[in-house]
């Protein structure tokens, strides 16, 4: 058949063409198409990967973090507890101690107080007594001077002992 | 009716006479498209993809998604070639639909390099991982007298592959052809009939639009019914010309049932014949491309290799 090739023939320079532009396509499919397809799909792919795995430590670290300060708060609030809790104590044995010294200064000064009050007194009568004395011999003498008699003299004596001692 | 191969446009008077059939010019136009296209595709390509781009890495990363599934993680590498392989054999069969063009899978010279060429990366896989020594001594196994079966499974792989594509692709060719042929020779006979007389015109004409017009409740037939009634009137128009004897013989049964038949051979077994000759060619190459740890075992102990 002029201008036709058969229907089942092999015509080695078609294949020849065929071949090479399959080789073409592939090469310019390859470098062209899928290999910036595939890297742009790869990175961006990447890139979320990255993003995600970024979000997933900064939340464990946040985590990590709150665990953290939940556990110091916890920690202050038991320290203050205690502080609180000793500072009362401490109030409370020193408010003890200040009454107990105060009441014990209290006994002592009233003790002297009596004490002293007791020597004074003591000491006053004392006094008294040898004035009263002195006051009788003064008078003794003036009365022996004016020459009364002796039994005169000793009724007044006794009798004025007895009256100071009276009053006294 | 005549069943011929490409035709032959012209032939360069060298090396005992180059000829540039339809296939030539095809495959030509089949390599431009595909690589205007690919480079188009892939220009321009940014982080935050427009429509385009969204579209083009759907398609590539479901390509890349099929050959790893087909030949394994290790062999995604051969990508570009199955889908080059895919499309221009998608795009070579489709391109026979414009008219002028003819497919260039309806060549065998087509077929049989693309299935010669998967046959010889496949042998040269298997000479490089194993060695050339051992890849021959496989044919005399498991014992010497399987040489030739050997030798003939190696040889059928590529000539299976190259003729069932060509056969699918040519075939439907054929097909439409004898269909066509087949029309023709009724609508002439119809016309012949019909234009004998006046009385045949006017009673094929009231059938006709009796079919077309009288409506009844049963939808399943309506379908069927216009179109005869269509058909009818057309035969009864062409056959008043011809008995006027303006128009001889018009082939009008040739619009429209063609298109059903074209549907299916060019589209439909295009695609599917594309996809049948990508996954066996992906199916022979995986086995002559191992996973990397099994290559080691192949090319220690030499007597592990296995026919696909």
């Amino acid at each position: 058949m002029e201008g036709f090739e058969n229907f089942i023939g092999l015509n080695p320079w078609t294949a020849l063409f065929t071949l090479c532009n399959l080789v073409i396509t592939f090469l310019i499919l390859r470098k062209f198409l899928f290999k910036p397809v595939k890297k742009m799909i790869d990175s961006r792919q990447k890139e979320i990967d990255d993003l995600y795995a970024d979000a997933g430590a900064a939340k464990s670290e946040a985590e990590a973090m709150r665990s953290d300060y939940e556990q110091k708060l916890l920690e202050a609030r038991q320290t203050s507890a205690e502080i609180l809790r000793q500072a009362q104590s401490d109030a409370d044995a020193k408010g003890e101690e200040i009454l107990r010294q105060a009441r014990s200064d209290a006994d002592a000064l009233r003790d002297k107080a009596r004490s002293d009050i007791a020597l004074e007194k003591k000491k006053a009568l004392n006094d008294i007594k040898s004035d009263i004395s002195q006051i009788a011999l003064d008078i003794a003498e003036k009365v022996v001077e004016k020459e009364i008699n002796a039994a005169d003299q000793q009724a007044l004596i006794e009798e004025f002992i007895r009256n100071m001692g009276d009053e006294v | 009716m005549n069943i011929t191969g490409p035709k032959i446009y012209f032939t360069i008077p060298v090396l005992g006479g180059i000829n540039i059939t339809q296939t030539v010019v095809s495959s030509f136009i089949v390599m431009v498209i595909l690589c205007v296209a690919g480079i188009l595709l892939g220009r321009n390509l940014t982080r935050r993809p427009g429509r385009m781009q969204v579209i083009t890495e759907k398609g590539v990363s479901m390509i890349y998604g099929l050959v790893e599934e087909a030949m394994g993680p290790y062999n995604v590498s051969w990508t570009p070639y199955i889908a080059s392989l895919f499309m221009s054999s998608l795009l070579g069969s489709l391109i026979g639909m414009t008219g002028i063009l003819r497919s260039t899978t309806a060549d065998l010279s087509t077929t049989a390099t693309w299935a010669v060429m998967t046959s010889v990366i496949c042998w040269y896989q298997n000479i490089k991982n194993i060695g050339l020594k051992a890849w021959l001594k496989g044919f005399t196994e498991p014992i010497v007298v399987m040489t030739p079966m050997n030798i003939v499974s190696e040889i059928a792989q590529p000539v299976s592959l190259a003729f069932r594509h060509f056969g699918n692709v040519a075939g439907g060719g054929v097909i439409t052809t004898m269909v066509y042929w087949a029309l023709s020779g009724l609508s002439v006979a119809l016309l012949r009939l019909v234009a004998g007389s006046y009385i045949a015109v006017c009673v094929v004409l009231v059938l006709g639009g009796v079919l077309l017009l009288v409506h009844k409740k049963e939808k399943k037939v309506k379908a069927i019914r216009k179109v005869l009634g269509i058909l009818m009137i057309a035969l009864a128009l062409f056959g008043f010309l011809q008995r006027l004897g303006v128009t001889q013989g018009v082939p009008f049964l040739q619009v429209g049932i063609p298109a059903v038949l074209s549907l299916y051979f060019d589209c439909f077994s295009g695609l599917i014949q594309a996809f049948v000759f990508s996954l066996l060619s992906m199916i022979y190459i995986s086995n002559a491309c191992p996973p990397p740890e099994e290559r080691k075992v192949r090319g220690g102990g030499k007597k592990e290799r296995t026919d696909p």
